[in-house]
């Protein structure tokens, strides 16, 4: 008897199956990580360090707070999957660069208790984790959380505030390449639209994230928003103009598309992107809000249950 | 669409290898293993035994289960409730005449048709459970059944004189009229005597109910059967060797190197490593059968069985290992990639809770066991694992309800509340009369 068959070889017991196709938690997370980076990177260009300054202190105030919860809950303690430190940045992209720091230690301590942790953890959280921290601040602090009000020491104009208060010449007024570059007032990197599209294209091409999901937001908005625009032009800005602003790039490529939250299979998914991006259009036009991207995507995480019910009959069986 | 955007990208799942040489013999074995479950001893078989090849060592008490034969000059070493444990030995002078003595069956001669035939099948060792019964299309699944095995190929383009013997053998078995071939659509083949049927080339496609589904583009159709290629080379084999079949062919295989060996059935694992040069490390993980639809196994001395279709080492480090603890993330990629078009995540966490009743409305009868689900499931859980759990768990429930229902009836006591389970006339009759009664 051979060496090899002796015993002396510990190996390891596992069950099928027995290969995988290498993607992990932590991969799926630093890869989503790595494509806010261009968002990022654009952020810091437009508003300089106070960029910096929010989204470090977002995650990490998301990571303790994650880590903390889950000393607390008695769990392992799995912040090395980077998933908080990704709905950090989320979270901060949305706040505006000069927000106090008590203001995204809040909402990022939020984000993760009340909009991840509460419900059991990762991908058990039935609406978009950076969204609840937004949207608990957003009705506590409204003028805090508002861009236009903050960011009182910049060249850049609020597109949206332009052209709901202005009408549409004057959002037309706005340069289309200002908007792709960045150059409005915004969430800190909901703005980066050029940074946001080639960092979500990627995303979508390698499969990280549900293309369907995507193309059914953009298309909501921009079929909405162009037959708006066809019906009144004087009232309302093109198509290209609300994909361009507010935080319609984020929502439809990191946000609406987070793990968990959105239905499992191409039809669902596609309606699911579908009614989000229509609901941006209605909150726009006829809400108070001026974005609509958050609350619009909140609302969608909610019809999940009800959009994963359209299924496809089993193999060889019925649909019953 | 579908095809487009949800295909694995991994090289390996394409179950065209380009593998075609012959199959090398695999190592005279120094010790065997033979698995004797649901198997009468033959006269003679005890400790210390003197055996020599095609000597018969058990009889099978399924008449459609092969009976065992030993594959090697021997002493049987150990005889216990599962397994008979053969140690090699030269032969000496009296041990070689009674090797003379095994008689040859030439099959393809022999007279038997359809049903006749099996139990000489089975005195040769051969199984013929899966062989095409009760049907009037007979598939044979020509497709590498597991990404990673690789000796459907060279089977099917270098030995094709067994497969012909093999096939000329199922034509006399099988009751079938149409007996077609199921080859990757990309495998340029031209059979003379059998009809070929190109079928989808990635995996899952070889699937046995995904390879009918290619064939007859229905889903579980009736009256179609479908039989492994290996299953075919054995009768094949028996066919040309005319003596009781003890060998099967398996792929062995790590991550740099793979080969097909035909080995004798019962060799243990560890020499067939040993003899492919593929040397172990402390957290490797041994797998027979698939690599996707195996089983691990912990120790070297277990051996290969009738059906297992390779041998792979999964080297520590070249897969992200699985936690204990690996609660669901609903990410949905076992629901994108599941063949079947059922629900893996779900199926995985009701099983997981002990909620198995619960999956029977979501259709776990459908599921195909492909494997994809774990394959792909980034939280790393063993979904497969889950549902198999799942499946043996409602298996069991419903073989006590059966019984619990046989006792029932036996007392003469119908229970008021088994009304959905009384399908029988006899029964309802029952029930009926004595409402009647009542009334």
């Amino acid at each position: 008897m051979s060496s090899a068959s002796s015993g002396s070889v510990l190996l390891a017991m596992s069950v099928p199956s027995f290969w995988h196709c290498g993607r992990t938690i932590r991969k799926y997370s630093l890869f989503t990580i790595l494509c806010c980076l261009p968002a990022a990177a654009m952020a810091v260009w437009n508003w300089g360090l106070p960029a910096l300054r929010v989204m470090s202190l977002s995650i990490a105030a998301c990571v303790v707070a994650e880590a903390l919860c889950e000393k607390i809950m008695g769990r392992q303690i799995e912040v090395d999957d980077f998933t908080a430190v990704y709905a950090g940045l989320i979270f901060a992209f949305l706040l505006p660069a000069d927000a106090p720091w008590w203001l995204v230690i809040l909402g990022a301590v939020i984000c993760v208790t009340l909009g991840k942790m509460a419900f059991g953890g990762l991908g058990a959280n039935p609406v978009s984790t950076p969204l609840v921290g937004w949207a608990v601040l957003a009705v506590s602090f409204p003028i805090l959380m508002d861009p236009n009000a903050v960011q009182l020491s910049t060249d850049f104009v609020d597109p949206l505030v332009r052209l709901k208060f202005f009408g549409a010449a004057g959002a037309d007024a706005i340069p289309l390449l200002d908007l792709i570059m960045g150059k409005q007032i915004n969430g800190l990197g909901a703005g980066q639209a050029l940074g946001l599209f080639v960092g979500g294209s990627f995303l979508c091409a390698t499969g990280t994230v549900r293309w369907q999901i995507s193309l059914g937001f953009f298309l909501g908005v921009a079929a909405l928003a162009a037959f708006f625009h066809m019906s009144d032009p004087a009232h309302n800005a093109s198509a290209f103009f609300h994909l361009c602003t507010g935080s319609v790039m984020l929502g439809g490529f990191f946000m609406a598309t987070e793990m968990g939250t959105t239905p499992l299979r191409p039809l669902p998914m596609f309606l699911y992107g579908l009614t989000g991006g229509l609901l941006v259009m209605i909150i726009r036009k006829y809400g108070v809000w001026i974005d609509g991207v958050p609350f619009a995507i909140l609302l969608s995480n909610m019809l999940t249950p009800y959009l994963d019910m359209i299924r496809p009959r089993p193999f060889g069986g019925s649909r019953s | 669409m579908k095809e487009l955007f949800q295909v694995i990208n991994d090289p390996r799942f394409h179950l065209l290898y380009g593998v075609t040489q012959r199959f090398s013999p695999g190592p005279q074995p120094d010790r065997v293993r033979l698995n004797r479950e649901n198997c009468k001893l033959a006269d003679g078989v005890t400790k210390k035994a003197l055996v020599y090849p095609y000597k018969l060592l058990a009889e099978h008490s399924s008449p459609l289960k092969g009976d065992v034969f030993s594959p090697i000059y021997g002493k049987i070493s150990e005889v216990s409730q599962s397994s008979i444990f053969i140690d090699a030995i030269e032969p000496d002078e009296d041990l070689r005449q009674a090797a003379e003595t095994v008689q040859k069956t030439d099959l393809l001669s022999a007279p038997q048709r359809g049903e006749e035939l099996r139990p000489l099948l089975k005195s040769l060792g051969l199984n013929t459970k899966s062989l095409g019964q009760h049907c009037d299309t007979l598939i044979i699944n020509g497709l590498n059944p597991d990404p990673g095995v690789t000796w459907a190929e060279p089977m099917l383009l270098a030995h094709q004189e067994t497969l012909r013997d093999g096939l000329a053998l199922l034509r006399r078995l099988s009751p079938a009229k149409r007996i077609l071939l199921a080859v990757p659509k990309e495998m340029r083949l031209h059979h003379s005597d059998i009809e070929v049927a190109h079928v989808p080339s990635q995996y899952p496609a070889s699937v046995n109910a995904l390879v009918i589904k290619a064939v007859t583009g229905q889903e579980n159709p009736e009256g179609v059967g479908i039989v492994g290629l290996h299953n075919v080379w054995s009768l094949g084999r028996v066919a040309r060797t005319c003596l009781p079949l003890v060998e099967s062919v398996v792929t062995i295989g790590n991550c740099e190197y793979s080969g097909n060996y035909i080995v004798k059935d019962g060799s243990l694992i560890g020499q067939l490593l040993e003899f492919s040069h593929i040397t172990l490390h402390n957290g490797d993980t041994l797998v027979r059968g698939g690599p996707l639809r195996g089983e691990s196994l912990e120790k070297l001395d277990r051996s290969v069985t009738r059906g297992s279709t390779g041998v792979f080492v999964v080297e520590a480090g070249t897969i992200p290992p699985m936690k204990g603890h690996s609660p669901c993330v609903n990410c949905g990629a076992c629901v994108l990639i599941c063949p079947a078009r059922l629900s893996p995540s779900i199926l995985s966490r009701n099983a997981e809770f002990a909620l198995h009743e619960r999956n029977l409305d979501e259709h776990i009868g459908s599921c195909l066991e492909c494997g994809l689900c774990g394959y792909v499931c980034i939280a790393r859980r063993p979904v497969l694992q889950y549902i198999r759990l799942s499946k043996f768990k409602l298996a069991e429930a419903a073989a006590a309800r059966g019984k619990a229902l046989a006792a029932d009836e036996a007392l003469g006591m119908i229970a008021a509340d088994n009304a959905e389970a009384s399908a029988e006339a006899g029964t309802n009759n029952r029930a009926a009369r004595e409402q009647r009664g009542g009334n």
